[in-house]
């Protein structure tokens, strides 16, 4: 079976490369524009690993990430942030909430892959 | 006691005695007699009766017309001299002594008005030379009075009480609820005045805290012993307060007041945090249009056979995200243009109005002849005056040394956007090298150099300098400047930043470092070292219980001694309800002029917080207290200072005047009152009568309020009741 990967970011010109690299490496991918809508896939979807965007519309990542955290069907899911945030308070404040990983926007497609794979292996 | 009560009193007690004394010798005498001798006389005194009566009553008669002669010609007369002299003598040299009395009296007068001529005109010769001896110094205090009010942070002196011995104009303006030249507007009952405590405005505990880091500073033998801090002023504005300590001659580490000066940095913070939003703002931006672009050409390189709908999304995806990237940049770059420009200090200003002023001092300074051309339309333009002024003298005196020539024109161009200023010359024309070089050396304008190159001063004013080629005359060339145009700014604004005071600010009084201690028992302390509040009333009518209101207080402060003006309370009342005409006719207030006016219930608390830690005087007070008493249920507020009456202080200095008037004292004391009927202007005068009585007190042995309180009760005035 295909590992599963859910993409929630509100940006179309993210999502679209991202979503074909990590259809590229195998996983099975769907995405999410908003939080909310982000949850509700994952009751259905339950993926393996959350590629979660801070700065949502509405409910922001954080508080995403934190909901996921609550309900049973996102015990198992690994979360990385993906985000523009990049100052070093704001990557403090998102790994106080113990992701799987926080990556900042510009990125290389290989590392992202890469922190995937490496979570899928562990 | 008034002198003609006085006199009667004497003249009945004497003819009391006299008939005591007779009538006991009758006695004695009537019990040595036999009593044929008792028998004869009784006969004798039967029979003659009506003579014996009438000799009586005419040696009566004749010793009142003898005592009244006497008492009109030189008792009152005497009684009235020694006033008047105490008038002359004490508070008006130009007081006069006009009265009718005996010939002897009448000389008297003459000789004690020729005294009074000499004495004036001496006094008038040593104060001219005092005055002239003076007006040095006059001049410069006022000069640092002027330039204090105008400074553009607040000052406020305290002695180490906290006491406020000076401010300025900005110091109302940043702490003082409504603020402006009236205090009428301070609806908190947050005053700034001389001899206020500074602590009714600033947080006691911050101050404190500020003089206890002096203090530890100080012991540490520290260089810069000033603390700062920071609090909010009036409407929510952010001021950053640096107290400096005011320090003991003798002993350099004893601190004898502190100076506070407060900045205003509301917009500086406001601007920062502008700026900063702006960069994180657009840092995520790029950090997110950056991803995807990576992401998409990564994804190109490395999948190159991907299919061709995908690759189109790829390249679409990188095409417009460079697009948003520009977009995001011009609009950084734009807002970031105005936050900093606003930043500057820069005024609008005609650039007519600017070229004047150059025109001037290019004649001046560098003997070059500027012809103005001025434009049809003004054109606003945001400078900083002074370096832009400096900036193009640099230009001329440049052009001056390069071209050899000492005749300059200056042509104004307006576009949509910006205007041209073209400096025109006969002769050759100036290379872009030689500008550029003239751009990047410092300007050095004899002593008026500024640190900043021609360069520097064009790129903070958005401005450029260029050398255009003149086409249709050759014979000609220039330079041209472009400076960016700005809109006509509101009259309102550019009308209050020329606004001078009239005179001198009485925003000072360092006498006040001499005041006693913060909780002084007042009854003890001598007159002139207290603070007043002298106010007035005007009432819809004379009768406080019968339903008449009060329409308008006035109110002015003297400390150590001076009346004032500065620190006024002028405020008109709506009294719900009818203004009678009788009184329209007396005050001059009209209904229309109280419609949306404060009511009592607001303004009391107002007065209340003006008239605070001061002794209150009046004329007939005891009819004003009435007035203010009658609202105290209804507001709340209870007026609990002490209280002084200067008809009644002027009873007691001059009980042998009848007219105890506020123009009657006015003119015995020599003031000249204006604005009477006004609560202010009757405040003014009050003040000013009251300031010439306390010399008059002292002269009568009254020296402390309470010692001036209870000779006032013992007038006659004082049983008037309202």
């Amino acid at each position: 079976m295909s590992r599963k990967v859910l993409i929630v970011d509100d940006e179309p010109s993210i999502v679209v490369p991202l979503q074909f690299l990590m259809e590229q490496n195998g996983y099975e991918v769907k995405t999410a524009a908003t939080g909310e809508e982000g949850i509700e896939t994952l009751s259905t979807f339950r993926p393996d690993v959350v590629l979660l965007d801070i700065m949502l519309p509405g409910m922001d990542g954080f508080e995403a990430c934190q909901r996921i955290r609550e309900i049973p069907e996102g015990q198992d899911a690994r979360i990385i942030f993906l985000t523009a945030m990049g100052r070093e308070m704001d990557i403090a404040k998102g790994m106080s909430l113990e992701p799987d990983d926080y990556i900042t926007k510009p990125f290389s497609n290989a590392d992202v892959a890469a922190r995937v794979r490496k979570l899928f292996s562990d | 006691m008034n002198p003609r009560n006085k006199f009667w009193w004497f003249a009945g007690v004497s003819m009391g005695i006299t008939a005591l004394i007779v009538a006991i010798l009758f006695i004695v005498l009537w019990r040595q007699l036999s009593p044929n001798e008792k028998t004869l006389l009784f006969s004798l005194f039967k029979n003659h009766f009506a003579y014996i009566f009438i000799a009586l009553f005419l040696m009566l008669t004749g010793f009142v017309f003898a005592m009244d002669a006497m008492f009109h010609n030189y008792i009152i007369p005497v009684s009235k001299l020694a006033e008047e002299v105490a008038v002359i003598h004490s508070v008006n040299p130009a007081h006069r002594i006009r009265m009718d009395g005996s010939r002897d009296i009448a000389r008297l007068i003459r000789i004690l008005n020729e005294g009074a001529d000499n004495v004036e005109s001496l006094r008038r010769n040593v104060s001219h030379k005092i005055q002239a001896a003076k007006s040095e110094a006059e001049e410069e205090k006022n000069l640092l009075a002027s330039f204090m009010s105008e400074l553009p942070e607040a000052v406020l002196i305290c002695n180490a009480d906290g006491k406020i011995l000076f401010y300025n104009k900005r110091a109302r303006e940043f702490l003082e609820a409504g603020g402006g030249p009236s205090q009428t507007d301070g609806a908190d009952g947050r005053y700034i005045g001389l001899g206020r405590s500074v602590f009714s405005v600033v947080d006691e505990h911050l101050i404190l805290h500020a003089l206890d880091e002096i203090a530890e500073k100080l012991e540490r033998r520290e260089a810069g012993v000033a603390a700062y801090f920071v609090l909010v002023g009036k409407e929510g504005r952010l001021l950053r307060v640096e107290a400096v300590p005011i320090l003991n001659k003798e002993d350099p580490r004893r601190v004898d007041g502190f100076i506070l000066i407060l900045y205003d940095i509301t917009n500086r913070i406001e601007t920062e945090r502008q700026v900063d939003f702006l960069l994180q703002t657009l840092v995520r931006r790029f950090r997110s249009s950056l991803a995807s672009i990576r992401s998409a050409i990564e994804a190109i390189i490395e999948y190159p056979r991907m299919e061709e709908r995908q690759l189109d999304n790829f390249q679409e995806i990188i095409h417009q995200e460079t697009m948003v990237l520009g977009d995001a940049l011009d609009k950084t770059a734009e807002e970031y243009d105005r936050y900093v420009r606003t930043h500057w200090p820069q005024v609008h200003m005609r650039v007519g109005d600017l070229f004047t002023t150059i025109q001037r001092k290019a004649k001046e300074k560098l003997g070059v002849a500027l012809k103005v051309n001025e434009t049809d339309a003004p054109c606003w333009v945001k400078i900083d005056s002074y370096a832009m002024m400096l900036a193009v003298l640099y230009v001329l005196k440049r052009l001056k040394e390069t071209t050899g020539g000492k005749k300059f024109e200056c042509r104004f161009d307006r576009k949509e956007r910006f205007v041209n200023v073209d400096l025109v010359w006969k002769g050759e024309p100036i290379a872009i090298e030689t500008l550029r070089k003239w751009e990047t050396d410092p300007m050095a304008l004899k002593s008026e150099g500024l640190g900043l190159s021609l360069r520097e001063v064009m790129e903070r004013h958005d401005a450029q300098l260029w050398c255009p080629s003149c086409k249709e005359d050759r014979k000609r060339s220039a330079l041209r400047l472009f400076l960016p145009l700005t809109q006509e700014p509101d009259a309102e604004i550019s009308g209050a930043a020329g606004v001078v005071p009239e005179g001198r600010p009485e925003f000072y009084d360092f006498d006040l470092f001499n005041q006693p201690g913060q909780t002084p028992k007042l009854e003890n302390q001598p007159l002139e070292s207290l603070t007043y509040t002298v106010f007035d009333t005007e009432t819809t009518g004379l009768n406080p219980k019968g339903g008449d209101e009060i329409i308008s207080i006035g109110a002015v402060r003297i400390v150590n001694g001076r009346l004032l003006t500065g620190e006024i309370f002028d405020q008109l009342v709506d009294p719900r309800r009818s203004l009678p005409y009788e009184s329209v006719k007396v005050h001059g207030i009209q209904p229309e002029m109280l419609k949306g006016k404060p009511t009592i219930d607001k303004v009391l608390p107002m007065f209340n917080g003006f008239t605070e830690e001061t002794v209150l005087v009046g004329h007939n007070a005891a009819f004003d207290m009435r007035m203010l008493q009658m609202k105290e249920r209804q507001t709340g507020v209870r007026f609990i200072n002490p209280v002084l009456d200067t008809l009644l202080l002027s009873a007691v200095v001059h009980p042998a005047q009848n007219d105890h008037s506020l123009e009657a004292i006015a003119r015995r004391l020599g003031i000249r009152i204006k604005g009477r009927h006004t609560a202010l202007g009757d405040a003014m005068s009050t003040g000013e009568v009251f300031l010439k009585l306390i010399p008059l007190l002292e002269k009568a042995g009254i020296r402390t309020l309470k010692a001036a309180r209870q000779a006032s009760e013992k007038t006659y005035y004082a049983r008037l009741k309202y």
